[in-house]
């Protein structure tokens, strides 16, 4: 059953996704730091407050995934922040992560070596939001 | 052309510059990359300072090019493939990401019998990866290679 977007019902069904996911548990071995996913605001959308999502993902491992202010988000070791309309298209499969790092659709603070390091990581907890069947606020 | 220094306030920040006044998301990603790698490592700084090459990296799923002007222990990225460069490398943007991930073994030497080495060699043998001026210029690809690389 389809869930709300950047909810706590999302958040849980993303985290068990990452935690059932044996590629993530390899490629991220060793990784200790939290990613802050910023949702900006998007009214147009129906999607009125940005939203923070912090992930506490320890050695291949989500330990927690919840959903806050965008503030929270910030606070992390790693953080991406791109309106709510890039988010829905990494999570649908419109745009590739990585590919949107680098033209600077999705906008990256952090260590870069160490983020470059876990591509593969990255790349399947992106595969991982893809998996979660999504109740999507402007489609309404 | 204007030219914007990377956070000013310590002497290693001007490892890198940006010829152009707004650089691309690439171009910084790259940048950033390259100072945070050599900054951190005294063997990648050893190569940093004494590279002289214009290396040019192409993304060819998102059709955006950088030029890496390296002159002994200064580097100037230009957004787009500038002129007069010593080799260009063209490939997508997950086998660029490969590229920085590429462990460097004996004698300095990218390992391509790894995993991640194993498929770079597949693409550059399927012309997925494209490295034009790479025969005259091993050694330097080695050494910006090594520079690249966050292993």
């Amino acid at each position: 059953m389809a869930v709300k977007a950047f909810s706590n019902e999302w958040a849980k069904q993303f985290k068990d996704e990452v935690n059932s996911s044996s590629v993530y548990k390899t490629a991220a071995k060793g990784w200790k730091w939290t990613v802050g996913l910023v949702v900006e605001a998007e009214p147009d959308k129906n999607f009125p407050e940005s939203k923070g999502i912090v992930m506490d993902l320890f050695d291949g491992d989500a330990r927690d995934v919840t959903v806050g202010p965008a503030s929270d988000a910030q606070k992390c070791d790693f953080v991406i922040t791109a309106p709510y309309t890039r988010w829905k298209e990494v999570a649908t499969k419109q745009l590739d992560a990585t590919r949107g790092m680098l033209q600077g659709k999705l906008k990256l603070k952090g260590d870069l070596p160490t983020i470059v390091r876990y591509t593969k990581a990255s790349q399947e907890m992106t595969e991982c939001t893809t998996r979660v069947a999504v109740e999507w606020p402007d489609e309404k | 052309m204007a030219r914007r220094k990377v956070e000013a306030g310590s002497a290693e920040s001007k490892l890198v510059e940006y010829a152009d006044e707004e650089p691309s998301a690439f171009a910084s990603m790259l940048g950033g990359l390259i100072e945070a790698n050599v900054v951190g490592r005294d063997e990648k700084k050893r190569d940093f300072e004494s590279l002289v090459a214009r290396v040019g990296i192409f993304v060819t799923d998102i059709d955006e090019g950088v030029t890496l002007d390296f002159k002994k222990g200064k580097l100037t990225v230009h957004n787009g493939l500038g002129p007069r460069r010593t080799m260009t490398i063209r490939a997508d943007a997950e086998t660029v990401m490969s590229l920085s991930n590429l462990k460097v073994g004996l004698l300095g030497l990218p390992v391509y019998y790894d995993g991640v080495g194993r498929g770079v060699a597949r693409k550059l043998l399927t012309g997925k990866l494209k490295i034009d001026g790479l025969l005259p210029n091993v050694m330097t690809l080695n050494t910006v290679t090594r520079i690249f690389s966050v292993q």
